[in-house]
């Protein structure tokens, strides 16, 4: 279920009162007021490492992260009788090293974080623009589609285009991506729509300025504020998604490690042997509280209702 | 909103349920696998008894025709019978139902209650230690895998501790009554109290997991939504005349901040209803969710055509309460 | 919505509660049945568990003989008729005596086309060529066949004698969720999704005399509940909730075992696992690179490791416990230079890159056996799909280019028949490695028909010679079922047929 989804209509019309003031000092105010919540910059903090590890993962992991020993398997952790502390977090069900797989996981997880809602962002940025400010048809055609996969439960639409098209991180990613872009589209064309009446836009539509200028050069960069906050909410909860996916056997290809298809992998090994699926688990917890953290701080920071 | 606003928001579920129908339909179709051959498995048959369970299940018939078929039956309500159940898929469909929606309101309340809670000590607090120990316990939830976190809880609370059952929607030690299909109600409406306890505690866990991943959401819109009803006029004006703090919160400001909440609460029961399927499965939950997704596995086209345009024109329904509740409770927009 | 409210108050009208205190057997189950009607479906969970509310004409002891159940005798007239005795004073649950004309009348509605309310039904193939059902007199029948069909005695116990009277009275579709035999339960409640309730029937002629103890039931109910995430199941069994759970994961065993409170229960399995071999296209169309994959693979390791020790290595599809096996085929042995020396003769000097297809449920074991096969010359792949768009990818070998395909086939009946006519015979149902042998299908075609008994099972062990030596599929192994339950539970076996039938469990206070 979309839990954030809705959190980001409500911003989206007090932000509007703030975009006829100039750009630049409401950004460089917001993040001042970013800085000043210093849960959110640990989570930004946090959020890098990640990323570091995720960069750095052949040069961060002690193992092959696809070399399997079946004389490892489900080997403890180093503080547990029979673990060692050259595999310092125990071996999987194959016998692989979970803390290698673990740092190579960073890499799948928030690729597919960050490319769901590149994919997702780009398509509803544009979608929200044209239908916002060109109205007309083009608004109700994209308005329609926007309903149809609103009403189509989220899940469900995964599940069954990940059937059709087979597991394999691309497919997830398209998967996710079809309904995905619904909702910054919706922030984008409601933006669109209020930002359209104001006066530097009717400036320069006087000034003769083009439909394609004036939505890219005068209206996008004032609505990018409340689509960032949108698409970094919206990432963490992808993240969670891919987990889904795993545990019902639509998740990425064998040998190339997911957190959550290690979490799906391993919760059947949480009688007996809890450390195979508690490490990717913990790294998901924090990536994703990480994420839902900043992209709250940026919220706060950016919607000008929360200024005192 | 007028009487004639709500029609014309009907009317328009029209075209998005015949969008959804499309979707669904073609979803369906184009994915690989013949449920034929599916419903036969290993077995033997001959090629006349392959004809015959092709012709018996519609899918002799060409695309297009099929598609019309089941436009048709849309339309009407009747959605033929279910491949492997062998049953009106309309019957195997609200058997299930009841139990996936007492599953939703359940973790509905408890996303109200520890979302609710939690914003508003995070508002009064705000900036404090408090503030950021509500957002973060209110984010755990969402910040976990649902079938991990549910197994977790079934660990430790029915196997370590021996509390609460693993699975199921009651225990078998009494006749359960029908009313509803709602077994809270139910239970109580006929006066069994043990067995509404009994359906109370299969209820928890499941309901738990399903409602703290949207506790995180409630909290932040009434946390939001309370620090703005704070800042308002009449607050201030409040304190002025020396009005307790207590009553300036709950009497005045919860009041009006409770506005965005109870509305996005609405919205969202939609996703929830439609995101049960994995708590459904770890649960042992018997509800629709777990279907629809067997559904999808098993190529049972007009089980999952049918669950899908359901749960559609549910998320339609609720987006016109929440409309209408806003419309109700805001008395600015109603002005 | 109304409608079914009623049905379901009558029903809990209709059943009285057992009394407090009342021995229940509670069995954590991996999925829900589809029907209560035995002849409207092709599943063996819903088989496993409605033959406790129907009993069949013969059946199978846990070592897998065929054994009369209703019947008091069972014999091969001729080479096309079988006769079977009905044992006397059998009642069905309503009181109603069984007689000859309700089997004949199970028997027709299974074979007749649109015998089921204008459908026919889908295991009319289990009963193969049974022409026509013949009432002799009120105890005795006759079934006739169109031609000899050696097996007909091993498939008659998939299907369950109902009652005329009740079938009549209800119809197929009341079938489906009423449910009225012969068996040693009674149904009280199905909760859809949730669970099955079934209650002793104390006037249960006590089952087929060869399996002891017979008599009624020993528990008052058993209640099916549907658990299907293995981890809650067995989180179940450990917590107390229920006695008995199915598909117990191998990994497990070690923690049922060690619990004071539970046990394992175990039975040799009737599926064999076995990667199918692309024999149409390179580089599996030749012999040499398909014997190299059956010595790459270190079948003792992988069993001994993932799968706990309970599955035995195979030497060609044939359970070792089937008729017709052939014993002296040993299982490929693991030997990697072996099978290095044979990919560099048949031009695969550098190795060769292969990959392997398999569904979510076995990709732990797909995995094991390709890094087995990369250190034995072979560089393999895994890739995942989902389970019936694999079924659906690979059906036609024609049309194809994939290489190899991890899968299983189940043998209920454990004779060839069922698994070795379907998997390698040419063109034949289960068929997608496109393996075609003349020498193979001649065998086979005649053992179908072939009523001496040695004669047949010699045709069969000749047939496993030639394909153990071609090897058109990857051999795997074939494992056991695994069962968990509570110490409390005594007197019940796990049946190969994966049946649970549970008269004759018993529990304790």
């Amino acid at each position: 279920m979309s839990v954030q989804a809705v959190e980001a209509r409500a911003p989206a019309k007090a932000a509007t009162d703030a975009v006829a003031q100039p750009v630049e000092s409401i950004f460089i105010a917001n993040l001042r007021d970013f800085r000043r919540n210093r849960l959110a910059v640990a989570s930004v903090a946090m959020v890098g490492l990640f990323a570091l590890m995720a960069i750095f993962a052949p040069y961060l992991a002690p193992h092959d992260p696809y070399a399997s020993d079946l004389f490892r398997r489900l080997q403890p952790p180093a503080w547990l009788d029979g673990g060692e502390w050259a595999y310092p977090m125990g071996c999987d069900g194959l016998g692989r090293d979970i803390l290698s797989r673990a740092i190579y996981g960073a890499r799948v997880s928030m690729t597919i974080g960050v490319a769901v809602m590149m994919v997702a962002a780009m398509a509803g940025m544009i979608a929200g623009l044209a239908a916002g400010y060109l109205r007309g048809w083009t608004d109700i055609a994209i308005s329609r589609v926007v309903d149809v996969l609103l009403g189509f439960p989220y899940l469900i639409l995964a599940i069954g285009l990940m059937a059709a098209m087979g597991p394999g991180l691309g497919n997830i990613v398209l998967a996710l991506a079809i309904k995905e872009w619904v909702l910054p589209c919706r922030v984008a064309r409601a933006e669109t729509l209020a930002a359209r009446e104001m006066e530097y836009v009717e400036a320069a539509r006087a000034l003769g300025a083009s439909r394609l200028h004036i939505m890219l050069r005068e209206i996008l960069p004032n609505i990018l504020s409340p689509l960032i906050v949108v698409c970094t909410m919206r990432m963490a909860w992808i993240i969670i998604m891919e987990a889904s996916l795993s545990f019902l056997g639509l998740g990425v290809q064998p040998p190339v490690p997911s957190w959550g298809s290690m979490v799906a992998d391993g919760r059947q090994f949480l009688i007996g042997a809890w450390w195979v699926s508690t490490l990717p688990g913990v790294m998901i917890l924090l990536l994703v509280l990480a994420i839902n953290l900043a992209s709250q701080g940026l919220r706060d920071a950016f919607d000008p209702r929360m200024r005192t | 909103m007028s009487p004639l606003g709500v029609v014309e928001r009907l009317l328009q579920l029209v075209p998005v349920l015949l969008g959804i129908s499309i979707v669904v339909f073609f979803m369906m179709a184009l994915t690989p696998g013949d449920p034929v051959e599916l419903m036969l498995g290993d077995a033997r048959a001959t090629d006349e008894q392959r004809q015959s369970l092709r012709h018996d299940m519609g899918l002799d018939r060409p695309m297009h025709e099929r598609f019309l078929v089941f436009l048709r039956n849309a339309a009407t309500g009747e959605f033929g019978m279910s491949f492997h159940h062998r049953r009106p898929v309309r019957q195997v469909i609200l058997e299930r139902l009841p139990a996936t929606i007492e599953l939703t309101l359940a973790a509905l309340v408890i996303a109200l209650v520890v979302g609710i809670g939690l914003g508003v000590l995070a508002a009064v607090r705000r900036d404090s230690w408090i503030d950021r120990l509500s957002t973060v316990t209110a984010l755990v939830g969402v910040s976990m895998p649902g079938f991990w976190f549910g197994i977790l809880l079934i660990l430790l609370f029915a196997v370590t501790l021996g509390a609460l059952p693993v699975s199921g929607r009651i225990g078998y030690e009494g006749e359960v009554p029908f009313v509803t299909g709602l077994l809270l109600v139910d239970t109580l409406v006929a006066s069994k109290f043990a067995s509404f306890f009994d359906a109370l505690r299969h209820l928890l866990l499941p309901a738990v997991t399903l409602g703290l991943a949207m506790a995180a959401l409630l909290m932040r819109v009434t946390r939001s939504a309370m620090l703005e009803a704070l800042a308002q006029d009449y607050v201030t004006f409040a304190e002025a005349k020396g009005i307790s703090r207590a009553r300036i919160l709950f009497r005045h400001a919860l009041k009006n901040a409770l506005i965005p909440t109870v509305t996005v609460a609405a919205i969202e029961t939609g996703t929830l209803l439609g995101g049960n399927m994995i708590v459904e499965t770890v649960f042992g939950w018997p509800g629709l969710g777990r279907l629809v997704v067997e559904g999808i596995f098993t190529r049972n086209y007009p089980l999952v055509q049918a669950a899908v345009l359901l749960y559609a024109v549910i998320y339609v329904l609720l987006n016109l309460c929440a409309d209408l509740l806003y419309a109700t409770l805001n008395p600015r927009v109603r002005s | 919505m109304r409608t079914m409210g009623h049905a379901i108050a009558a029903l809990a009208i209709l059943a009285p509660l057992a009394a407090a205190g009342a021995a229940d057997l509670r069995v954590g189950y991996s999925s829900d049945i589809t029907t209560l009607d035995p002849a409207n479906h092709r599943s063996r969970v819903t088989e496993g568990l409605v033959h406790n509310i129907y009993d069949a004409v013969i059946t199978r002891t846990d070592d897998m003989k065929v054994v009369p159940e209703i019947a008091q005798s069972f014999t091969q007239i001729d080479a096309t008729t079988y006769e079977a005795k009905i044992r006397p004073g059998i009642k069905f649950q309503d009181g109603s005596a069984l007689t000859a004309e309700d089997v004949k009348f199970t028997f027709d509605r299974l074979t007749k086309d649109n015998a089921m309310g204008g459908k026919t039904s889908p295991r009319a193939s289990l009963v193969g060529p049974l022409a026509d059902t013949i009432v002799v007199d009120p105890l005795t029948v006759r079934f006739k066949l169109k031609n000899p069909w050696p097996i007909f005695p091993a498939y008659l116990p998939f299907n369950q004698v109902v009652s005329k009277a009740f079938v009549e009275k209800v119809g197929t579709d009341g079938m489906a969720t009423q449910a009225m035999g012969s068996g040693p339960f009674k149904l009280v409640e199905w909760r859809r999704g949730d669970s099955i309730i079934l209650e002793r029937f104390a006037g249960y002629y006590g089952g087929a005399t060869d399996i002891p103890p017979a008599g009624p039931a020993r528990v008052d109910r058993v209640i099916f509940k549907v658990i299907p995430e293995a981890a809650s199941r067995v989180a179940a069994l450990l917590a107390g909730e229920v006695d008995l759970i199915d598909e117990l994961p191998q990994h497990m065993i070690k923690q049922i075992e060690g619990n004071p409170r539970t046990q394992v229960l175990k039975t040799n399995g009737t599926r064999s696992f076995f990667i199918d071999l692309n024999n149409k296209k390179p580089p599996f169309n030749d012999a040499r690179v398909r014997q190299a994959a059956n010595l790459a693979v270190n079948r003792q390791l992988i069993i001994d490791r993932i799968l706990s020790g309970l599955a035995v290595p195979l030497a060609t599809l044939i359970s070792p416990d089937s008729y017709g096996y052939n014993a002296s085929l040993k299982p490929y042995a693991y030997d990697p230079a072996k099978a290095k020396a044979l990919l560099a003769e048949a031009g695969y000097p550098n190795g060769v890159e292969v990959t392997i297809d398999v569904d979510n449920a076995f990709k732990d074991q797909a995995e094991a056996v390709a890094a087995s096969m990369s250190q034995a010359g072979f560089k393999a792949g895994v890739r995942l799909w989902e389970r019936t768009a694999l079924t659906d990818l690979w059906k036609d070998p024609e049309k194809h280019d994939r290489q190899m395909q991890f899968r299983s086939w189940g043998d209920g009946a454990l004779d060839p028949v069922g698994i070795f006519v379907p998997v390698l015979k040419s063109k034949d149902r289960g068929n997608f490695s496109g393996y075609s042998n003349a020498e193979v299908d001649a065998l086979l075609t005649a053992a179908d028909t072939e009523t001496d008994v040695a004669k047949r099972s010699k045709q069969y062990e000749d047939a496993q010679a030639i394909i153990y030596k071609e090897a058109p599929l990857l051999y795997l192994w074939l494992p056991q079922d695994i069962y968990g339950a509570s110490k409390r539970l005594k007197s019940w076996n796990p049946s190969p047929r994966g049946i649970v039938k549970l008269h004759r469990a018993a529990i304790d206070g």
